[in-house]
């Protein structure tokens, strides 16, 4: 195992009796990046962090964080690691503020600096001057309150366990708003299966399927791996067309909606150089043909369909 | 034990804050200000249901003393007072599992032993300080009813419930670590209530074990000198290794 990695798991298995939640997993986190763990729900993600956080223990392998194995690293690591789970709950009868001061306690941080970094975190989170009690806020308000609460301690790893899966639009944007400040001041471990949040924040993902890790990289590595495609806007006889290109050397596979027809392709130039001309031997016009940059969703169903 | 003080200041400020701060005070309390007004009243109550309803037979009955207000004390201590702790203690830990903030503390640098013995430390200090506020208003009620409350009546009976009360305490603590839901933790915490009570059927338990403490209150009221030694001595015993216990084993739980 390298030093210089955030989370490193090394041939984690861990059952529940006879179910296998996480089989073998290899999973690498450079220190500094925002990294997203993606899979459908029951892949694994939630008992993935368990492990992170000390909460569980693997049945075999090895969990380091920030270079030490959790199981026996005491409170080294639980004192650098901020954490925040999927449905975050607080004491109710206290208010924002009063629970930031509870946890910075916990942490055994001086006051001054526990009021200090209270009064910037509720601000960011957009809960400053909140005096009601956290039982009356909404499920939004303690998303934040939650993130706030896992920054108290300045971590060095923040671990969010599907932080923006129960928010609307709005709430969605200011959490990854929150998490993208944090770039290049610590490393953020968030699991998610909306892939379009991973896709704007992310620089590194692994994507976790049925216990295994399917792929862990770039987000621009993975989305290579995807195959090209290409999409035609004909007018005339489309359906003559959907046949002619599906008869192509390069083409892997065709779909149709209406008057578009998308292909995947193992060679986007041929495709680019023949696609007019069948179009035009279809007695077809060629309205709008374009290159489909593939996005991590399309990487993601190809990935977990393949190891269906 | 990194986090005990935190944890336990948390615990305190909730006891005060929420419906705990009501719960086992409120029942004391009703009970202890209005025991010995019962003990003065029900007599004379009996006295008329016995010309009025009974056909004219008449009961004979002695006239109140604070020994009828403290019999009461007692006696609601020993039968209610405890149920409604059991009931009560059934989530200590459990009902923080359940709902997730456990996770939120243990996540932190807070060890899983001062997670529960802070929980078993609040406790302990609401049902001391609710059993000396409702000793000190039986106490004071009594005398501003009898005209007459003298001290080491009461306070022997309540000191031998408290040692019970704590004893309980340590048993819930454990109970509500083993069982996930408090109102099982309470089950279970009524089923060793249950059997300590029939244990203290037998001579040699009441003598050595923690079944001497469930009559010990009476016979010390009725001016009698039960044998406490051992059954404090092993009662202490026992309740230090349910906490023992309760650590240990909530470290080594999956949450």
């Amino acid at each position: 195992m390298t030093t210089d990695a955030a989370v490193e798991l090394a041939g984690v298995t861990k059952r529940f009796g006879d179910v296998v939640a996480l089989d073998r997993v290899d999973l690498r986190v450079p220190s500094g990046v925002i990294f997203g763990f993606l899979g459908p729900n029951g892949a694994g993600k939630t008992t993935t962090i368990r492990l992170l956080t000390g909460l569980a223990r693997p049945t075999s392998g090895e969990v380091r964080v920030l270079g030490r194995e959790v199981t026996s690293a005491g409170f080294e690591v639980s004192s650098r690691v901020g954490y925040l789970p999927d449905v975050p709950a607080f004491y109710e009868w206290m208010t924002g503020e009063e629970y930031l001061a509870f946890v910075a306690s916990l942490f055994g941080l001086e006051s001054s600096v526990a009021k200090k970094r209270a009064g910037v975190l509720l601000e960011a989170a957009g809960l400053a001057g909140v005096r009601t009690r956290i039982g009356g806020y909404s499920r939004g308000m303690k998303q934040r309150l939650g993130i706030a609460q896992a920054l108290m301690n300045a971590p060095a790893l923040l671990v969010l366990d599907e932080p923006t899966s129960a928010l609307d639009p709005i709430g969605r944007k200011e959490v990854l708003d929150m998490i993208e400040a944090l770039a290049g001041k610590a490393t953020v471990f968030f699991s998610t299966h909306i892939l379009s949040d991973a896709e704007r924040v992310c620089d590194e993902v692994a994507i976790l399927d049925r216990g295994r890790v399917v792929a862990n990289a770039s987000v621009d590595e993975i989305r290579s791996r995807a195959g090209r495609k290409v999409a035609l806007e004909v007018a005339g006889d489309v359906e003559r067309v959907e046949r002619a290109v599906a008869a192509a050397a390069w083409c892997r596979g065709v779909t149709r909606v209406g008057a578009r027809i998308e292909a995947a392709v193992s060679d986007p130039g041929s495709a680019q150089r023949d696609v007019p001309a069948i179009v035009a031997a279809a007695g077809a016009g060629l309205v709008r043909f374009e290159t489909v940059e593939p996005t991590l969703e399309d990487v993601f169903v190809e990935l977990v369909e393949r190891a269906s | 034990m990194r986090g005990f003080r935190p944890f336990f200041l948390k615990e305190l400020r909730e006891i005060a804050r929420t419906w705990r701060i009501w719960v086992l005070p409120s029942i004391v309390v009703v009970f202890a200000l209005t025991g010995p007004v019962l003990a003065k009243v029900m007599p004379e109550i009996l006295r008329s249901m016995s010309s009025e309803q009974l056909g004219g037979a008449v009961i004979s009955l002695p006239e109140p003393t604070w020994k009828d207000a403290y019999a009461q004390w007692v006696k609601n201590l020993t039968q209610i007072v405890t149920f409604a702790l059991v009931i009560m203690l059934g989530g200590t830990v459990a009902s923080e599992v359940r709902s997730g903030t456990a996770i939120m503390v243990l996540t932190k640098p807070v060890s899983r032993p001062a997670f529960v013995l802070a929980k078993a430390a609040a406790n302990a200090v609401l049902v001391t300080a609710t059993t000396l506020l409702g000793a000190a208003a039986t106490w004071a009620v009594t005398l501003a009813v009898f005209g007459e409350a003298p001290l080491r009546p009461i306070v022997q009976p309540t000191a031998a419930w408290l040692a019970w009360a704590l004893f309980l305490v340590a048993v819930m603590t454990l109970a509500s670590v083993l069982v996930q839901s408090p109102s099982g933790a309470a089950g279970v915490g009524i089923g060793v209530y249950a059997a300590i009570s029939i244990a203290s059927l037998s001579r040699w338990a009441v003598e050595h074990t923690p079944a001497g403490l469930i009559g010990a209150p009476g016979a010390l009221l009725a001016g009698d000198r039960p044998p406490l030694s051992w059954p404090l001595a092993a009662t202490a015993l026992i309740a230090a290794a349910a906490l023992a216990g309760a650590a240990v084993l909530f470290a080594r739980k999956e949450l």
